[in-house]
């Protein structure tokens, strides 16, 4: 396998640089782009965009509107003729691998999942937003949608929505209260329903510790080194959390997954919007959807779950030429605007991230958004995360599914597991 | 154990031994040689240029100087940055573009490409030099060089091997001698996803990922290697052998006299080959999920009262996987075995019978030994196999459950290769991937090597004659 994976990266590399050639080896001091005086500024006095093509990638459901309104941006300026657009179909979370992988041979503009950025911006793959565009998406964007563009200080995408968190879609004629996981679980055991919740997933477990009040966040540089690790996963707070993921998955109508596509009997799921439509058609007139629910943990407290919520961003590859960045800097820009948002939401029903966008009333009477725009209150917004960590949450997800950990393991054991999970976490930031 | 010792000692003295000769026989070429040979050491192919052999002059010449202009254009300055794997990381200029430096993934490739191309020169000069003490010795016993055009025709006559193995050969040496080359260098690095080339850079570790792989601390590999390495000998172990036994069992009893619609049996079980496996592997994999129809339809019934978590229990998942992995693996193993033992000398039974031998004995003294005779290569290729079954272990249970004691994002049923994969695809940690990639080679070569050496089928290569 080892030998095929490379065999093809030899010849991704070789074709490369049959384009590439040696090119000339002028390079600035030092790895942080210039904040100030960038692009930007010399963008105005650009008259001669040169040409060329401009690969973009979305998610296989948005290829037709992206290309159709990148097309439209072309053709509304003169001064972009020389442009044709190639929008592929590559999803939020290929991207950031693929791009990885080969950056030279990756797109110019690609759309990813928030929590790929410090991934991405290691690895040099995104061109930093700077100048007048830092300023506009500052000022056109909701501020945690904002805050997720950034890794340290510095700028590195356009938000393009503000719906990447998830919460609850469940059947009404199961489910009595959807306020109370122990009910939401009763009814569907007593109905033999499912009920399915990603507990091993680095994204969706996160529910009960940030619902215990717990802290997990990671500080980085602007080259995306994780600098520090704030995290109290090993207290009473985290065991108590911990134990109601145990007590969940003990439930003989437990089960992990959150793609309802792969889901079977069942009535109720912990989803996020992109599954909003096959739901609806799904469940039909029992479709319900609501807030995360809350639980009495085993210190006899209530705690409302939490979770993160996340965004989805428009990032630009490094780029070499003048003009060709200046044209992706619109470009991405323009994808990112009120207007093409609005029609997105539209089209797909993708929750913008712009404020203008948002305040639509087809946007405000969304019962997915609804749920959702209740749910935030109770999460943390996705910041950079390392990519081991979600490897490891998957680890003790599947720990506690295999009943490694039960109802049975004692708290000192508990907290040891945890002590080990954090002691991880913090490792990874040197 | 002492002869073989010996003997690897005396080849590698007889391998020094060449060297030397090699090296004096170059010297007694320019020694003894007109100014023709001399003036080709350094432009190769001149003393057959002059003797009028132009083919090979030419080609000689040609591939010098192409030796020369790739060093020149291209090769030298990959090479001199091979010991740091480059210096100049990717920046911005003020105008806030990307300024591309050193990419040592290119800068490890080319300067390999390069070091084998300069081994392949040094090998083309000894070929050059010797043609010409060839040539002068057999002018000097006064028999005629070959003509030109005899030397073309030979390409498609005496050295027509030749001609048709250099395109395999080429290919060869690009899609899987230079990268398992690359791969090995790559083991040597800290190439992963905190230095990913074009925009970081990274360098040479030396020993720093086999120090990881086999230390035991918290953060590293070691206790996790062995665990998979453990499963990974013991799944190889039972779907090598349990395909085998359980496989010749059911050959066995289509086979015995009596038994009726023997062909019906054989499309049956032939009928799982028909399917493509990964799609029935993939939907046995849904069906044993917790959620899956089994599980639902065990609850239904009442038998159970929660799900029986065949894929998130390690152990459970193993046997599982291992009793799937019989599923598929029967009919191939029947096929094969029904032919062999339709071969087997039916005098041999009626003389066992007439001794008064009941089935279990006939079975153990004549079917068993004969039939691990014949199929004893198959076994061992089947073993080394299954050491790298990926297509079973990754589409039933994708290498799970991951624990927190295993690291590097282990799984209970991952096997060394799964395991890579994961790495390289998700992790994108190319040097530890590179890593486990030597030692998957070193434990697939060992065991070969040693079952081959005892295997009955070579040491007693008559003995069903």
């Amino acid at each position: 396998m080892k030998k095929k994976v490379l065999s093809a990266l030899l010849v991704a590399a070789m074709t490369a640089t049959m384009f590439a050639g040696c090119g000339d080896k002028k390079t600035d001091e030092g790895t942080t782009p210039a904040t100030q005086g960038g692009s930007a500024e010399t963008q105005s006095e650009i008259t001669d965009y040169g040409s060329g093509d401009i690969k973009i990638w979305v998610a296989d459901n948005v290829v037709d509107f992206t290309k159709e309104k990148a097309e439209e941006f072309l053709a509304s300026n003169d001064a972009f003729s020389g442009y044709t657009v190639t929008v592929e179909a590559v999803g939020e979370g290929d991207a950031a691998g693929n791009m990885i992988t080969d950056v030279e041979g990756g797109a110019d503009i690609y759309g990813f999942a928030q929590d790929q950025i410090s991934r991405l911006v290691a690895a040099g793959a995104l061109q930093p937003i700077v100048g007048d565009y830092a300023t506009w998406v500052t000022e056109n964007n909701d501020a945690d949608s904002v805050n997720a563009t950034k890794v340290g200080d510095q700028m590195w995408a356009f938000p393009m929505t503000s719906d990447n968190g998830y919460f609850l879609y469940y059947d009404k004629s199961v489910v009595t209260d959807p306020s109370s996981l122990e009910q939401i679980v009763a009814d569907c055991e007593a109905a033999g329903k499912n009920f399915y919740f990603e507990i091993n997933s680095g994204w969706y477990q996160p529910a009960f510790f940030f619902g215990t009040g717990c802290e997990f966040t990671y500080e980085t540089d602007t080259d995306a080194n994780f600098t520090a690790c704030n995290m109290d996963y090993a207290s009473d707070k985290g065991v108590v959390a911990l134990k109601e993921i145990i007590e969940l998955a003990s439930s003989k109508c437990f089960q992990n997954g959150s793609s309802w596509d792969k889901a079977t009997d069942c009535a109720a799921i912990v989803d996020g919007t992109w599954d909003s439509a096959a739901i609806k058609s799904g469940l039909g007139d029992n479709f319900a959807c609501a807030k995360l629910p809350s639980f009495t943990g085993s210190d006899g407290q209530t705690y409302q779950l939490g979770g993160f919520s996340g965004f989805k961003l428009l990032g630009i590859k490094p780029q070499t030429e003048e003009g060709k960045a200046a044209v992706c800097y619109q470009l991405a820009q323009y994808l990112t605007s009120s207007e093409v948002q609005t029609a997105r939401y539209e089209a797909v029903g993708w929750g913008p991230s712009n404020t203008e966008a948002q305040a639509a009333d087809a946007v405000q009477s969304d019962v997915a958004l609804t749920a959702l725009r209740e749910q935030i209150p109770n999460d943390v917004p996705q910041g950079n995360y390392p990519g081991d960590y979600w490897t490891l949450a998957t680890s003790l997800g599947d720990t506690i599914i295999s009943h490694d950990l039960n109802t049975k393991t004692s708290d000192e054991d508990l907290m040891k597991t945890l002590q080990d999970f954090q002691d991880t976490c913090i490792g990874y930031a040197k | 154990m002492k002869d073989s010792k010996k003997s690897a000692g005396n080849k590698i003295a007889g391998f020094f031994k060449w060297i030397g000769r090699d090296i004096a026989d170059i010297g007694v070429t320019f020694k003894e040689g007109d100014w023709k040979t001399r003036l080709s050491f350094i432009i190769m192919g001149f003393g057959p240029l002059m003797r009028k052999l132009y083919a090979r002059g030419i080609a000689f010449l040609a591939l010098e100087i192409a030796f020369f202009y790739y060093i020149i254009t291209f090769g030298w300055g990959y090479l001199q940055k091979f010991t740091t794997l480059g210096t100049q990381q990717a920046g911005w200029n003020d105008a806030g573009l990307r300024v591309y430096g050193d990419n040592s993934f290119l800068i490890l490739l080319y300067g390999l490409l390069t070091i084998i191309f300069m081994l392949a020169f040094i090998l083309l000069w000894r070929m050059n030099v010797r043609e010409n003490r060839k040539e002068e010795l057999q002018l000097k016993a006064g028999h005629p060089l070959k003509t030109n055009k005899q030397d073309l025709h030979s390409l498609l006559d005496s050295n027509f091997d030749k001609t048709l193995l250099a395109l395999p050969m080429a290919g060869i040496f690009v899609f899987t001698v230079l990268p398992i080359l690359f791969m090995i260098c790559v083991a040597f690095t800290n190439y992963d996803y905190n230095h990913q080339a074009p925009s970081k850079l990274f360098t040479w570790v030396g020993f720093e990922n086999f120090k990881n792989l086999f230390s035991f601390g918290t953060a590293g590999f070691g206790s996790t290697f062995f665990k998979v390495l453990g499963w990974t000998l013991i799944w190889a172990f039972f779907a090598t052998f349990l395909n085998y036994f359980v496989g010749m069992a059911v050959a066995i009893l289509i086979n015995k006299k009596g038994v009726k619609f023997k062909k019906l049996w054989r499309t049956i079980l032939v009928m799982t080959i028909a399917v493509p496996q990964f799609v029935s592997l993939l939907y046995v994999s849904k069906m044993f999920a917790n959620d899956g129809l089994i599980n639902s339809y065990f609850m239904k019934w009442g038998w159970i009262d929660s799900p029986i978590p065949f894929w998130t229990n390690p152990m459970l998942a193993r046997v599982v996987i291992i009793l799937i992995n019989l599923w598929v693996g029967i009919p191939y193993v029947m096929l094969i075995t029904t032919g062999i033992l339709m071969n087997i000398p039916e005098d041999l039974y009626e003389s066992a019978r007439i001794d008064g031998a009941n089935a279990w004995q006939m079975f153990r003294k004549i079917t068993l030994p004969y039939m691990l005779f014949v199929t004893g290569p198959y076994l061992l290729t089947s073993y080394t196999g299954n050491l790298n079954n990926f297509n079973i272990i990754f589409l039933l249970s994708g290498g799970g459950p991951q624990n927190m004691k295993l690291t590097g994002g282990a799984g209970g049923t991952d096997l060394l290769v799964t395991w890579l994969y994961k790495m390289t695809v998700n992790d994108t940690n190319y040097c530890m991937a590179a890593v486990i990639g030597i030692m998957v080679f070193v434990v697939t070569a060992v065991i070969s090597l040693i079952v081959y050496g005892i295997l009955p089928s070579v040491k007693d290569e008559e003995g069903f004659q």
